[in-house]
């Protein structure tokens, strides 16, 4: 199923690459507000640093919020706000038409896979969700980056930027594996997929998730979602 | 009276029946009687025998015809000896003799009439036109007994031999034309040039073989190999008509004639039935007459008609012909032509083994035989391979015409320092023998330097020397020994990366490369010999080096437009994501890869062309690649590629 999505992607790719390149473009990004813990990782930096309202950020930074933290980011005159325990690339902080995603998915996989023979890897040393009911009394601390950036997908998401959310998602995903082990995390943006009627994409996902250490309400859910889609692709 | 005896030598009628100009027997060739102009079709040698039987009341069997021919380039000859072409007449003169008082002696006439040996020579003018002559030696034995008085005291008769051997030669011509697969044609002469003896003997006198002039026309319609239509006109009134064919290696034939001497009409017909191999062929024909024939002859009517032929006349009787024919090759027979070769793709020293996938030339080839072969084509180019290189075999229908594929490798130790230009010698085989045909053409060799400008052909330049790099590494790292003892087995790649860049940054500096129109590649000895390089140059040279000692490495092609087109590198730290704190606390400096076991591995990109340290070459690539291959999808859209340098 992972291969059919692929060569999904590779369509689309070959439909819209000619027209995409230059609807992203540098745009202004300065802090609005903040509250509490909110760092700033410039570039290629190593160092974090404090925020300062009316700050201007590079583009290709990072931001992070602390225990009860928050920071409104101001970006080509709309309001982003980042809620607690999150991080964000500022890179992320864009419009995406469902086109460029589907672009986007098609990179990710690219760079994920250099030989053709690779295989999934089977055996991760899953930090969280060993045991079903584990995710959910997961203290997350902050050097938890991973799960930041997690929450950081899904701040993007619900500021309205969910297509900017779900590749932030999977390069998490990539970056800190222990975090494909995060049933909600991951159901929450093939939801996204589905909703966007990016059924092929959203499928490929919920087999993924189906493997996962799932509660009840989780699996019941997974399996709904998949003889769902499973119905629009055979009408189709 | 005796002016009017036709006793002329034969003309188009043969044994084994009119079978045109095909290709697939050659028996018939051997027959100069229809072939006077010496068509053959035997690519090298060939040998005929035809032994034969004739019905005239009892059964004479004898070897009639031996042959042989030989095929040279476009000339063909041939030669037989043809023992059994003879007919023999004996006759009464109508006088007597009484012997003794008692006996009466009947006196008689002896005719013998031989064709012995011929010759034969033609010429293949080109694919439709070829033409030829034939060289006959004749032989004429008369011998008639008389009674001659003998004056003395008594006058005696007695009876008195008088003979006479006559011998002549004949020569014709003919002009075979093939218009094409379906219509031929053959002009030929009948007794075109006579030459040889005249009878003194008063008694022989008109009954030699006196040959008018004449000519034959053959026309054949060949409308498919199974089936095949001739017809023969002679000057003389005379006429052939014959199907002929061969289906799976059978040959077979028919053939019905008219001959202006004989009754009735349709005088007779010539089954023929054969098959036929690469090396043998056998055919079995006979000669069947409509009309009763007899060993008794009237000499008024040989006196006053003759004959016409000497194997095929108003005496002549049912025929069983057993041909054998032998096509020998000393050369293998020419299945397939190369027509023409293209070059598609110039030749880079340096890339080896490039042109073992990617064919760096096309070859026309047409099957010119009639059955389906196996071609093998192959390549030698003169001072640039070791000997012939085989491409993969290709399968080539009859008749068809194909594109072949030139494959080739090149010696890894080549050292060509500037362009060259070399024959390449292109050959196509059916068998592992001889070739079957071959071209030659004029190739330019690039200079092992010389780059096509694909990023992923810089791979031949990063093995290239592989030896030195190595050699220049294991010295880094001795004058690094404490730094790398001391490290954590997991930072091993990490670190020698970083130290082999640093030591390499201190000895370069950044050239642009001033052979702007010229692609051209410094192997990683020069790049350090000449201390510096461009983007190309630094990225082999340091690529090269990790490779080494067993880091791996990608090439990373920012294509843009062709005056911004960089490349740099990245390297495999084997290093899993969840180690990436050892290196970094800024998780978009490095990238994630799945290596060949499907493990997630840390891969970080080096800018080469960024000569003051490794963390600065590293912060330059990731940013340069975030912004273009990943923000700005240039992976996606083909602007930015990531290619294995193994």
């Amino acid at each position: 199923m992972l291969n059919k999505t692929k060569s999904g992607f590779g369509w689309k790719v070959l439909s819209i690459a000619l027209f995409f390149v230059a609807s992203i473009t540098a745009q202004e990004i300065e802090v609005n507000t903040f509250k509490g813990d909110v760092k700033y990782l410039p570039g290629t930096s190593e160092i974090w640093t404090e925020v300062n309202k009316g700050q201007t950020l590079e583009r290709d930074g990072f931001i992070s919020t602390g225990k009860n933290s928050s920071v409104q980011i101001k970006h080509s005159g709309d309001l982003v706000t980042i809620g607690e325990m999150s991080a964000v690339a500022l890179s992320s902080i864009k419009k995406m038409t469902t086109d460029e995603l589907l672009l986007a998915l098609a990179m990710e996989d690219m760079i994920n896979a250099p030989k053709s023979n690779v295989k999934e890897n089977s055996v991760n040393t899953a930090v969280y969700g060993e045991k079903e009911g584990k995710e959910k009394s997961t203290d997350l601390s902050a050097n938890d980056f991973g799960i930041m950036r997690l929450n950081g997908a899904k701040q993007l998401a619900e500021n309205g930027l969910k297509e900017s959310g779900i590749i932030f998602a999977k390069e998490t995903y990539r970056k800190y594996p222990e975090t494909k082990q995060l049933a909600s995390y991951r159901i929450y943006f093939a939801d996204i997929l589905d909703e966007k009627g990016l059924y092929t994409e959203a499928l490929g996902e919920y087999l993924e998730i189906k493997k996962l250490d799932l509660n009840k309400e989780q699996s019941s859910k997974i399996e709904a979602q998949i003889n769902h889609i499973n119905k629009i692709l055979l009408n189709n | 009276m005796l002016s009017n005896i036709k006793i002329l030598p034969q003309s188009s009628f043969d044994m084994n029946g009119y079978f045109g100009l095909q290709d697939f027997i050659s028996i018939p060739f051997y027959n100069y009687e229809s072939n006077p102009s010496n068509y053959f079709n035997t690519k090298d040698w060939g040998i005929s025998l035809q032994y034969g039987a004739e019905f005239s009341g009892s059964f004479n069997s004898s070897i009639y015809l031996l042959a042989i021919s030989k095929r040279l380039g476009d000339h063909s000859l041939s030669a037989r000896y043809t023992p059994g072409f003879q007919k023999e007449f004996l006759f009464s003169t109508g006088e007597s003799i009484v012997v003794n008082d008692t006996t009466t002696q009947s006196l008689e006439a002896n005719y013998t009439y031989k064709e012995l040996f011929g010759l034969g020579y033609s010429y293949k003018i080109n694919e439709k036109l070829s033409a030829g002559l034939t060289l006959r030696f004749f032989e004429q034995d008369f011998k008639q007994q008389i009674v001659k008085p003998v004056f003395g005291d008594t006058l005696y008769l007695v009876t008195e031999t008088l003979s006479e051997k006559l011998n002549f030669w004949k020569a014709d011509i003919g002009i075979d034309y093939i218009l094409n697969d379906h219509l031929q044609f053959r002009l030929a002469s009948i007794n075109l040039l006579n030459f040889g003896d005249d009878a003194i003997t008063e008694e022989f006198q008109g009954f030699e073989m006196k040959q008018e002039r004449g000519a034959f026309l053959a026309a054949s319609y060949f409308p498919d190999d199974f089936l095949n239509l001739n017809f023969i006109y002679e000057t003389t009134n005379s006429f052939q008509i014959s199907a002929t064919g061969n289906a799976n290696k059978f040959v077979y034939g028919l053939t019905t004639f008219h001959d202006q001497y004989q009754e009735p009409y349709i005088a007779g017909l010539v089954p023929a039935f054969g098959y036929k191999t690469s090396l043998f062929e056998i055919l079995l024909s006979g000669v069947y007459y409509f009309s009763d024939r007899t060993t008794e002859a009237d000499f008024s009517q040989f006196y006053e008609e003759g004959i016409d032929n000497i194997i095929n006349n108003r005496y002549s009787f049912d025929k069983i012909v057993l041909s054998l024919g032998v096509n020998i090759s000393s050369t293998e027979e020419k299945k397939v032509e190369l027509i023409d070769v293209e070059i598609i793709r110039e030749i880079y020293p340096t890339f080896y083994d490039m042109y073992l996938d990617k064919p760096f030339a096309t070859g026309r080839v047409v099957n010119i035989s009639s059955e389906q072969v196996k071609v093998t084509p192959s390549v030698n180019i003169e001072g640039i391979t070791e000997g012939k290189i085989d491409s993969p075999q290709i399968l080539v229908e009859p008749g068809d015409t194909i594109n072949v594929p030139f494959y080739l490798i090149i010696s890894e130790n080549l050292k060509l320092d500037r362009a060259t230009l070399s024959n390449a010698n292109f050959y196509v085989n059916v068998t592992a023998n001889q070739p079957d045909d071959q071209l030659q053409k004029a190739t330019l060799i690039n200079s092992e330097n010389a780059w096509d400008g694909n990023v992923v052909n810089l791979r031949y330049f990063i093995s290239k020397e592989m030896n030195f790099s190595m050699n220049y590494a294991k010295n880094t790292f001795s004058e690094n020994k404490n730094i790398l003892d001391s490290l954590p087995v997991e930072l091993y790649e990490f670190e020698k990366a970083k130290i082999l860049f640093n030591n390499f940054v201190k000895k370069m500096t950044y050239v642009s490369d001033p052979r702007a129109s010229v692609e051209y590649v410094q192997f990683p000895n020069q790049t350090f010999e000449l201390k510096g390089g461009d983007c190309d140059d630094l990225s082999v040279a340091y690529c090269s080096l990790l490779e080494s000692v067993g880091i791996q490495t990608a090439l990373v092609d920012y294509k843009g437009n062709e005056e911004l087109r960089h490349v740099n590198i990245m390297f495999n730290t084997k290093l899993s994501p969840e180690k990436a704190r050892l290196i970094t606390n800024n998780d978009s400096k490095y990238f994630i890869r799945k290596n060949e076991q499907g493990k997630d591995e840390i891969w970080i990109p080096i800018e080469t062309t960024s000569l003051s340290n490794y963390n600065e070459a590293w912060n330059i690539a990731a940013e340069k690649f975030n912004r273009e291959a990943l923000n700005n999808l240039g992976l996606a859209s083909g602007k930015v590629e990531i290619i294995e340098v193994y």
